[in-house]
């Protein structure tokens, strides 16, 4: 029996990020030990609940916290446009069978990282206020997170803005704030992450699996392909799925050491990732940036997570 | 056959200076005039080599005006570390037998678009604030240009910074104005440029064609090899030169029609041509942006125009 990696998954779900946790969950290279959720996709009270609705579907029973009501300094941005009025829509889920704990979630954060014998990896998959809470409020702290493996960013390109990516547009400062924390970083940003394509034929055969979890797999990604279709894209770029991935399975992707800094002003660029691919800055590489994925292996990946679900049941 | 007039802006500069011998060899433009501006090196200088390499090349008759010798905004950024003490690689080229005209680069600018009116094809290779200061000097000139076709900014990185080329760096504010003039902007930046590269044994070639001209050529880009082996490029990049090449016949070029801005804000990304071609919002499309190029044709022309200055 190998040694299980202690994670905590913070995010906003949001369609990849319930898929991500669906793959995270299904893994038996992790343990989980807690869940937090934060304001991006939609509101922090609709992805608290999406959060714990998805954790009753995968049968996940960790502390789930509710993370800020807003990012850091900025005004909140929420995306309806791409993951519905709920954060979620699509299939009908169960209702969260726990409620949250009453505690913030940079705190539970904490109390899980101090109460681990073995440094945390920290996964989120939205913006990253809840991470940068923990900074500040907790620096002591810093030495018992192993590793962040975060889905934001992108070096060559953005999506909410031609410069930036949502993630990180939403909370830049709290995205400066990490990206400097010299705790290692692995980015799986736009670069890698418009490559994750999981095509209709890919849906289908999550589908046929026709176990509880891989209906609904499907059927998030028929909901997610929805919208990116409507602006031409062959597939559902399932982001946030990569970040869990790229820490179970690195194999199947191309990774490059570089230093990346988070532009905080500027008229077109705030929030922009700016990677220094050509070493023009002579700073040492911060950040192991995902820009290149075996498209086939990841959905295999997400495949066998959802037949994983049959077996238990 | 008549050829349709270019104008050329430069800094000149190593690959400016490449440039300039291409025009005298293209197959459907003629270079008129050519003005200068402080880039590269301080205004004096490009001037100076932009006379001085117009006469290796034959070409004395086309008069040159000189231009702005700081950014409109901002402090002067030059790059002498890259191009030498004399801009052009320190290579010494005979003293020029004659002076800039009177003129001054702006005036002339809109003199030649006036003259030409609706054919003319400004080129410009330099940061961009003649133009700049041509447009807000004469409101009517962009709607008398043909077009204008920049070697400047990247959709994808940067080379002074992370995130900002050169040109663009060096006059942000002078660069926004010209991708929101209203005339049809054709942007070769990093993303083309760094595909037109030539590698030590290409510059060679070029040399062993024989004429004064293609060893100055070779001698004068060789100088700059080492700042692209850094950059893991296999050569070096032809800059300026394929932006007069995608000038005169842009048959083998890929091109984007997307929305370009300038930022001049932003502390780690003043001078980013922020490039709407990948995102999903759209920003107002003003801008051609040259994203690749066919290498094997790029590299057939070189040859062709630099052999037609004999052995």
């Amino acid at each position: 029996m190998i040694k299980r990696i202690p994670v905590i998954l913070d995010g906003d779900p949001g369609h990849d990020d319930a898929i991500a946790w669906v793959l995270a969950a299904a893994s038996p290279m992790l343990d989980i030990k807690a869940v937090t959720s934060v304001c991006g996709n939609q509101t922090i009270q609709k992805t608290t609940y999406n959060a714990g609705r998805i954790m009753t579907l995968v049968g996940l029973h960790v502390p789930l916290a509710m993370g800020r009501v807003k990012p850091l300094v900025a005004d909140a941005i929420i995306a309806p446009t791409v993951h519905g009025n709920s954060g979620l829509d699509g299939p009908a889920l169960p209702e969260p069978a726990d409620k949250p704990v009453d505690i913030e979630a940079a705190t539970l954060m904490a109390q899980i990282l101090e109460a681990s014998e073995e440094p945390v990896v920290l996964i989120p998959t939205g913006p990253l206020t809840n991470i940068a809470s923990l900074l500040l409020l907790y620096p002591h702290l810093k030495s018992k997170i192993r590793h962040i493996y975060l889905m934001g960013g992108g070096i060559d390109f953005g999506n909410w803005t031609p410069a930036a990516e949502f993630n990180i547009l939403v909370d830049p400062e709290a995205a400066d704030i990490v990206f400097r924390s010299g705790v290692p970083i692995t980015m799986a940003g736009l670069d890698v992450t418009e490559q994750a394509l999981v095509f209709p034929e890919d849906f289908e055969r999550i589908r046929a699996l026709n176990n509880p979890v891989a209906t609904v797999v499907a059927e998030w990604l028929d909901f997610f392909y929805g919208f990116h279709r409507s602006i031409g894209y062959p597939g559902a770029p399932v982001h946030d799925a990569v970040s869990v991935a790229a820490l179970i399975k690195p194999e199947i992707m191309t990774m490059v050491d570089m230093y990346v800094a988070v532009e905080l002003t500027g008229d077109y660029c705030r929030g922009t990732t700016v990677g220094d691919k050509l070493g023009v800055l002579k700073q040492p590489a911060n950040a192991r940036v995902i820009m290149g994925i075996d498209r086939e292996g990841f959905v295999d990946l997400l495949a066998e997570a959802a037949a994983h679900y049959g077996k238990e049941a | 056959m008549n050829k349709l007039p270019m104008l050329l802006d430069c800094d000149t500069g190593v690959d400016d200076a490449v440039a300039i011998l291409f025009t005298k060899f293209l197959n459907n433009l003629e270079l008129v005039a050519v003005t200068t501006v402080a880039g590269n090196v301080e205004v004096e200088h490009t001037t100076r080599n932009t006379l001085q390499v117009l006469e290796l090349a034959g070409m004395e008759h086309v008069p040159v005006y000189m231009g702005a010798s700081k950014p409109l905004m901002c402090e002067p950024y030059n790059a002498h570390h890259v191009h030498g003490k004399n801009g052009l690689n320190d290579i010494e080229l005979p003293k020029p037998k004659r002076e800039p005209e009177a003129m001054k680069a702006w005036d002339a600018i809109y003199e030649y678009a006036k003259r030409y009116k609706g054919e003319l094809t400004v080129v410009a290779v330099g940061p961009l604030t003649n133009l700049a200061l041509a447009i807000t000097k004469y409101k009517e000139l962009p709607g008398l240009l043909k077009r204008i076709v920049i070697m400047g900014g990247a959709a994808i990185g940067g080379n002074v910074t992370p995130a900002a080329e050169f040109n663009v760096y060096a006059d942000p504010e002078a660069a926004d104005m010209v991708f929101t003039c209203g005339a049809p902007v054709h942007m070769c930046g990093l993303d083309v440029t760094m595909r037109a590269y030539f590698t030590a044994e290409e510059l060679d070639e070029i040399a062993s064609l024989g004429s004064r001209q293609a060893v100055f050529a070779r001698d004068v880009m060789q100088g700059i090899l080492q700042f692209y082996r850094a950059y893991k490029l296999g050569g070096v990049a032809f800059h300026d030169p394929v932006t007069v090449l995608y000038a005169d016949d842009d048959s083998y070029f890929q091109t984007d029609f997307a929305g370009v801005r300038v930022e001049t804000k932003g502390k780690l990304t003043r001078g980013k041509t922020v490039t709407d071609l990948y995102s999903d919002k759209q920003m107002e499309h003003n801008a051609y942006v040259v994203t690749n190029l066919d290498r094997d044709i790029f590299k057939k022309r070189v040859f062709e125009i630099m052999a037609k200055y004999g052995a």
